[in-house]
């Protein structure tokens, strides 16, 4: 049974999954059930610092640069298969891979061409970000935070991060005003 | 307060008392008149309970909750007192639908206000700008959340208008969700559009009423005899009012409140459907007018039977063809055959023999062996116009809810 966050809650993924290593990061949201421009989500992960900036812009993973840190996260985009079946956009996160100089990684999602078409995430409805074991496929830890987001177009759902030898995973659901541009800016990302 | 799309909040962030206030709706700068709706929703967001769906023609929920009031101000206020709900009555979605070809984009202003004794205290305001080509929109929601109520600007819709939304609400679109829909908007509709059949919509409605018929969604279509001996019948304009006294029964029926019509003659000719929009001189001007429809030899029905066939081959709906013939009916053994085989399908045909005579396998329909249902009516008159729009309706509505009972029954139609 996964545990349920709420925002600002956090769980040691360490703890519950001794010995974790592989984890998928799915995220969902409902396809828009009305008429009109359909909603073009963006999942992406910056990969930062204690001082909460990325090292280079290489450490922001994203559709354009898939591959961050050797392999530490994968954005796999929405063609899995089995355990991130059902998810919107998923990435794929290896523990033991992220750099000793890296202290969490920042999952965000972004509504593309947000301004244009008028929208924001408070017409989103059931967005949510989950953690998955990728070996066995057994959800961890899931936030939902249709209610947290509102006239933001960009958002942060979650992170993943160090305490001391252990990994915790916390349900952030920040908005973010302006969309990518300023969010990837304020991580440090030179856009 | 001002209030954005896409904004969700707290009831009680907006107003301190959630047991007595007051939303009001407004939209501006459109023609025609707008229909403001409250849906009470169950926990899977839909219209278990139509008692729910507050407005202009139930302005009141069951509980006392919800009240619809005719406002000095606004164009449509609701009397709310959320403690009043039933707990199985989960959201309350607050809608406004157009009934004509304008579309949302052509709104000037509008807004949804929360008053608090009268006075404003929140209002989400939206333009045209906002939207694209909807006809109906969901306003903004109140919900239960975590013991609590919560408000979200929601500010979207559906193109299709009210019977999109009511689909949206009621999952199955078929039969009862639909009957608020088909209720209130005949004579509306029609009032909005095409004031000259208003009349005989009124009619129309009588009779859908008297067959217990008002929630009953169909496909409508029109097959016209226009071979030679025709002629006379459409130049002293009297096919044309066959298409007006029709109409209002297509409008009531069908989910896009079309008529479609074919004519034949020796071939067949499917002519664009009638609507609300055009019908006032259909027969003149469809197709380039029917002087120009090649039509007015011999009759071959057979091909025409084939053809609506066709047509509806992939339709869900029941569908009620109305088949106007004046006679001179030869291939009785073709005829009797396409309809003995279309028995399985979901199509009542209703035959009308007008100012003709030697009808053929038409007169004995009723009677035609090996169907699994009696799926077609026959009655003549010497002239379609000479009987009263009333008593046309009884007898087009005679035999159909019969049939419609019937092929339920044998799952031919839902």
């Amino acid at each position: 049974m996964a545990i349920s966050l709420s925002k600002g809650g956090n769980v040691n993924l360490s703890k519950e999954v001794p010995g974790l290593n592989k984890v998928l990061v799915g995220l969902g949201w409902d396809a828009r059930a009305t008429d009109g421009t359909a909603f073009d989500l963006d999942a992406s992960a910056f990969l930062v610092k204690l001082d909460g900036k990325v090292r280079s812009d290489s450490d922001f993973c994203f559709y354009n640069n898939k591959v961050v840190a050797d392999g530490a996260v994968q954005h796999a985009g929405d063609n899995l298969t089995g355990a991130g079946d059902g998810d919107d956009e998923c990435l794929k996160v290896e523990l033991s891979k992220i750099p000793a100089d890296l202290d969490k990684v920042v999952f965000s999602v972004t509504i593309h061409d947000a301004v244009t078409r008028k929208q924001n995430f408070g017409q989103v409805n059931r967005a949510y970000i989950r953690i998955v074991n990728e070996d066995g496929g057994q959800e961890i830890a899931r936030y939902d935070l249709s209610e947290d987001a509102s006239v933001e177009t960009a958002m942060i759902f979650g992170e993943i991060y160090r305490v001391g030898a252990d990994w915790k995973f916390k349900a952030v659901g920040q908005g973010f005003v302006g969309g990518l541009g300023p969010l990837a800016a304020s991580f440090g990302v030179n856009v | 307060m001002e209030i954005r799309r896409g904004q969700r909040l707290a009831m009680g962030d907006l107003c301190q008392n959630t047991d007595s206030f007051q939303v009001g709706l407004s939209i501006s700068g459109l023609g025609s008149e707008i229909d403001f709706a409250c849906f009470g929703l169950n926990a899977q967001q839909k219209l278990s309970d139509e008692r729910y769906m507050t407005f202009y023609n139930q302005t009141e929920s069951p509980c006392g909750g919800l009240k619809l009031v005719k406002p000095d101000q606004d164009s449509a206020r609701f009397l709310c007192q959320l403690t009043a709900l039933p707990a199985n009555i989960d959201r309350l979605v607050f809608t406004a639908a157009l009934n004509s070809s304008e579309t949302m984009w052509q709104l000037q202003g509008g807004y949804l206000r929360f008053l608090v004794a009268n006075q404003e205290v929140a209002r989400f305001s939206f333009s045209g700008a906002d939207f694209l080509d909807e006809k109906a929109l969901m306003v903004g929601e109140i919900y239960r959340k975590d013991n609590g109520w919560r408000f979200s600007a929601t500010g979207q819709g559906f193109n299709g208008g009210l019977a999109a939304l009511v689909k949206h609400f009621g999952g199955d679109v078929a039969e009862d969700s639909l009957q608020p829909v088909g209720k209130l908007s005949l004579e509306k509709k029609i009032a909005a559009v095409a004031p000259k059949l208003v009349d005989l919509a009124k009619k129309a409605t009588l009779s859908l009423e008297k067959h217990r018929l008002s929630s009953t969604v169909a496909r409508v279509g029109l097959v016209l005899d226009a071979s030679g001996s025709m002629y006379a019948q459409y130049d002293k304009g009297k096919v044309q009012q066959v298409i007006e006294r029709l109409l209002p029964l297509a409008v009531h029926f069908d989910d896009d409140g079309e008529l479609d019509v074919w004519a034949f003659s020796s071939k067949t000719l499917a002519l664009p459907a009638a609507t609300l929009q055009n019908y006032a001189d259909y027969i003149a001007s469809a197709e380039y007018g029917w002087r120009n429809w090649g039509m007015m030899s011999i009759n071959n029905e057979p091909a025409v039977i084939e053809q609506v066939i066709q047509h509806y081959s992939n339709t869900n709906l029941p569908v009620l063809i109305i088949f106007i013939s004046d006679g001179g009916v030869s291939q009785n053994a073709a005829i009797k055959k396409l309809l003995v085989e279309a028995a399985a399908l979901p199509i009542f045909w209703q035959f009308v023999g007008i100012g003709g005579r030697n009808y053929g396998v038409l007169e004995k329909l009723d009677t035609l062996a090996g169907r699994v249902v009696d799926n077609c009516g026959f009655f003549s008159l010497d002239d379609i116009n000479s009987i009263s729009e009333q008593a046309l309706y009884e007898r087009l509505l005679n035999e159909f809810p019969l049939w419609l009972e019937a092929a339920k029954l044998k799952s031919i139609i839902r």
